[in-house]
């Protein structure tokens, strides 16, 4: 068996440059789809959280209007008082159902900061990758291909260094109220 | 005499809407920023029982959890989790941190002052 030579310096060459650009590529595209993820996941929440405060509102809207109207009713005298306070103890119960689906809609705000601080995590990890490129102001080697090849290594490392590692914490889809379990 | 729940977190509005909805439901609250801060408040007072989120900066949820049941005066204190994670794993390891419960955002302030009403009354 003939003992095998060793690879040429352009193939070790285009090894480090294939790995590099790979490296860039790959990584880049994990912190960017992640950042779409939360995008996406954020606008629904958004989305559902404006809808539910729209209805709340305007439910409580209404149900004030019907009690200024039992009110008006009541200074008039038109039914017995007693009528009145069954009224408005309904309505009051309305009111607080209206305004407790508003305090569920309302936590969109916790949600949505969590994922905004995930996606400036990602960011900050891409534009580390970038950074990794950096050669810190010092030209490519002009000569030797044996110089070429360990800073292109070095790049390499760092930016293999620089994999996405951001757990997601938020993975809530809508704005319903979550799961409650006692131990 | 009210009972006292100390609500943990590092939302803003979230402490707000807590305190909100307990207060309205007849309890005191005691609000603290994240798990230092509750760390904190809770050995200035002992409360009823203690509502705690789980990812904040510094001292987290499950960290606080377990500092507090290191505590002679809160080995029996009722404490309920109230995060957006909702993964089996993060629920048994706030089972094995000393959680009484787990309650995945967003509430709702009637579910939630019910579940509250059943451990403290």
């Amino acid at each position: 068996m003939l003992p095998q030579e060793p690879p040429s310096s352009e193939l070790l060459m285009n090894t480090q440059v294939v790995r590099l650009l790979s490296g860039v590529s790959v990584h880049g595209d994990q912190h960017l789809a992640e950042v779409e993820r939360d995008l996406v996941q954020m606008d629904v929440l958004l989305d559902e959280a404006i809808k539910k405060l729209c209805a709340s509102f305007m439910a409580i809207h209404h149900a004030v209007d019907r009690q200024q109207e039992a009110l008006n009713g009541l200074l008039a005298g038109s039914l017995p008082a007693s009528e009145y306070a069954q009224r408005f103890e309904a309505l009051r119960g309305e009111i607080g159902r209206h305004v407790s689906a508003a305090v569920t809609g309302l936590q969109f705000q916790d949600m949505t900061s969590q994922l905004i601080g995930r996606m400036v995590q990602h960011l900050a990890s891409l534009r580390d990758v970038f950074g990794a490129l950096d050669t810190n102001g010092s030209a490519l080697p002009q000569s030797g291909n044996e110089a070429l090849l360990a800073l292109l290594s070095d790049i390499g490392d760092r930016v293999d260094a620089r994999r996405s590692g951001v757990r997601s914490t938020v993975n809530q889809r809508h704005m319903e109220s979550g799961d409650i379990e006692l131990f | 005499m009210s009972k006292t729940i100390l609500a943990v977190d590092d939302s803003g509005s979230l402490r707000q809407m807590l305190s909100f909805s307990l207060k309205a439901a007849g309890y005191g609250v005691i609000e603290a920023v994240d798990g230092q801060d509750g760390l904190d408040k809770a050995r200035k007072q002992t409360v009823d029982l203690v509502l705690t989120d789980q990812n904040m900066p510094g001292m987290d949820g499950l960290s606080l959890i377990k500092a507090l049941r290191g505590m002679k005066n809160y080995r029996n204190v009722p404490i309920l989790m109230l995060t957006t994670e909702a993964g089996d794993d993060m629920k048994a390891m706030g089972r094995a941190a000393g959680a009484n419960g787990w309650l995945v955002k967003p509430f709702d302030p009637a579910r939630l002052t019910e579940v509250v009403k059943k451990l403290i009354g």
